[in-house]
């Protein structure tokens, strides 16, 4: 629904979000006063009459207020697209000790469905979230829900005393519609600054959810670090070491032909030099996959330009001079603009591209746009979720934007310090 | 003639120095730093000196702005560059004054004794030497209205050998024509890409160089 449309209809959507919000946030103190109007009902002055009630109470107080939370994130979100993170704590993995007991993060267990439903329950009831939670549907209904439950209150009054006879009743039902129509398109709004507010993760929380993503980020950087060495020690010892072996037979075999078989001697010799030849190619390239020479003689800038050059596309590359960054960032940035180049000349088949590097302030902020034909996307194990991840490692962002038939833009930014 | 040999390593520098006397020719001078290496350019003007990029003190490309800023002092002073790697950057960089005597080849050329010496001759003489690595990307480099589509197969691959620094006769001996035959290729050349023909051999590889170096 557009947000300014005809004025009735956005009486008729804000009357109905109203209506929703005023359900949802007065559900657990309906509850509560349900409980206390049994308790009523039953016999007030009978201590005994109030144990259901007390029940219903500590119920609606331990249960609803999680799916109370869940349900006004979820208007929240789909009405304004407002996403407040909910920040529930997760339960991590259940793994099995060499002692054969099961450790699910707070004790040991002697089986795993134990380790399980121990760990579900502690993850559920350990949470810092339900005080929030509980918090918030306390104040949601003191707050948002009063102020949206005017039109459908207005509402209520109209029908009642438009029924009636009598001016009175009649003046009161005019004002309650009045009240049910102007009040309509923005009664629900205050339910999103007041979840944006108290339903928010407390920083504890939010601490914990960093302390998360920062191990999940090191299980990645080691893994794929152990995995880089691998890759460089089979690259020296097939290529540059074999190669060199070879290069000392055949020497070796030469100075033992140079009297008997000059000949020969000399083919060896051509042969080594073809070796020696071979291998430094071989480890130049290497090289120029762990860290550009050019990248440590110039640094980020000329090594972008020099790149710019060598890749089949007209690249114009504009930067702010000077940048100093540390050799870390440099090589990732480097890294990242040389595949965000391959991809629009081997996926986005673009004719020309533009790279800018500039410091906002904050960080290093790199551009990289094409004239390709676009619908480049973060597939997982895709060449940009890699990006993604190895520029998560400082912290870095990635943003793509490349709508089927072009153009591809992206926004690479990396925060530092060393500006 | 009398070289100027700057180089880091001392491995390489001693056995550059030694292939050098070996073929007749004189070391009045060695660098191992970036400033060692302008000092002994401006003391000795030597007929043509071999320089390696990377240097100390600072490890960046401090051999390569020695020599630049060497022949900003002295235009046309010499200099084959020599590096592990080539870069298009660079070869642009070095081309930019549009004069000759600049060779920038890769450190295994010196495997080659012969080819090596013959490219220090050459950038002696006022010619260039470049690394067939390098000519192949500037020839590859794709910028529009370079004309360079209009030229045969033929002409394609004389241009190249002539920005890589060869004369008539080695670029007629690499593809087994005549040389008559190479000159008539560099003829129609010359005319498509609307350069002017000179007698000369050094200027006319400068031309396609500029020419190239400026698409």
């Amino acid at each position: 629904m557009r947000l300014l449309g005809p004025w009735p209809a956005r009486a008729g959507v804000g009357f109905v979000r109203a209506c929703a919000v005023t359900v949802v946030s007065m559900l657990v103190p309906a509850v509560w006063a349900g409980a206390v109007a049994l308790g009523i009902w039953w016999g007030a002055g009978n201590p005994w009459s109030w144990l259901a009630p007390f029940v219903l109470v500590c119920v609606g107080a331990l249960l609803l207020p999680r799916p109370v939370c869940g349900m006004v994130r979820l208007l929240v979100a789909k009405w304004t697209g407002t996403v407040v993170p909910a920040g529930y704590r997760q339960a991590g993995p259940v793994t099995q000790m060499s002692t054969g007991y099961w450790w699910n993060g707070f004790g040991y267990e002697r089986t795993d469905r134990d380790a399980l439903l121990d760990q579900r329950w502690r993850v559920r009831w350990n949470d810092p979230a339900n005080w929030r939670d509980l918090r918030f549907t306390v104040i949601a209904p003191l707050t948002a829900g009063l102020v949206a439950a005017l039109p459908p209150a207005g509402a209520a009054v109209a029908v009642l005393g438009l029924v009636q006879p009598g001016p009175a009743a009649r003046g009161a039902g005019v004002l309650g519609l009045v009240a049910a129509v102007a009040g309509a398109p923005y009664a629900w709004r205050p339910i999103v600054p007041v979840t944006a507010r108290f339903l928010r993760p407390s920083p504890a929380m939010a601490m914990a959810d960093r302390v998360d993503e920062l191990t999940a980020q090191r299980a990645d950087t080691t893994v794929a670090q152990a995995a880089e060495i691998r890759r460089i020690e089979r690259d020296l010892h097939d290529g540059a070491q074999a190669r060199l072996v070879a290069l000392g037979l055949s020497l070796a075999t030469a100075d033992v032909l140079l009297e008997s078989d000059p000949e020969q001697a000399r083919a060896l010799l051509r042969d080594a030099r073809a070796g020696a030849t071979a291998s430094l190619a071989e480890l130049r390239e290497l090289v120029q996959g762990i860290s550009p020479a050019v990248l440590t003689e110039r640094g980020l800038v000329d090594a972008v330009r020099a790149l710019a050059l060598d890749i089949p596309l007209d690249v114009a590359v504009s930067a702010d001079t000077p940048l100093s960054l540390d050799a870390p960032i440099e090589s990732a940035v480097y890294f990242g603009v040389a595949e965000l180049l391959t991809n629009a000349v081997r996926h986005a088949q673009a004719s020309r591209a533009r790279v800018s590097l500039v410091h906002d302030g904050a960080g290093i902020v790199v551009g990289v746009e094409d004239d390709g034909r676009g619908g480049a996307g973060d597939r997982a194990g895709g060449g940009l979720a890699g990006l993604r991840r190895r520029l998560a490692v400082f912290d870095g962002t990635l943003e793509i934007t490349s709508p089927r038939g072009g153009p591809t833009r992206v926004r690479m930014a990396l925060p530092c310090e060393s500006l | 003639m009398r070289i100027v040999v700057a180089e880091d390593l001392y491995l390489l520098r001693d056995g550059m120095v030694r292939l050098i006397e070996a073929c007749g020719h004189q070391v009045v001078a060695t660098a191992s730093t970036g400033p060692e290496t302008l000092d002994a350019l401006r003391t000795w003007r030597p007929d043509v000196s071999v320089i390696d990029v990377r240097m100390p003190p600072t490890q960046s490309d401090e051999g390569l702005r020695a020599a630049l800023a060497a022949r900003g002092e002295m235009p046309g002073l010499p200099v084959l560059i020599l590096s592990q790697h080539v870069e298009q950057l660079y070869a642009r960089e070095l081309l930019a004054d549009g004069s000759g005597g600049i060779g920038y080849l890769l450190k295994e050329s010196v495997f080659d004794a012969d080819q090596f010496i013959g490219a220090l001759e050459r950038v002696a003489g006022g010619g260039t030497a470049m690394d067939p690595a390098v000519i192949a990307k500037l020839l590859s480099s794709r910028s529009p209205n370079r004309g360079l589509e209009r030229l045969t197969e033929r002409e394609y691959s004389v241009l190249g050998l002539m920005a890589e620094g060869l004369s008539n006769q080695a670029i007629g001996r690499r593809l087994f024509l005549s040389e008559s035959a190479i000159s008539k290729y560099t003829t129609s050349m010359f005319g498509k890409l609307g350069l002017t023909d000179d007698d000369d051999g050094n200027r006319r590889v400068l031309a396609v160089l500029t020419y190239l170096n400026r698409a």
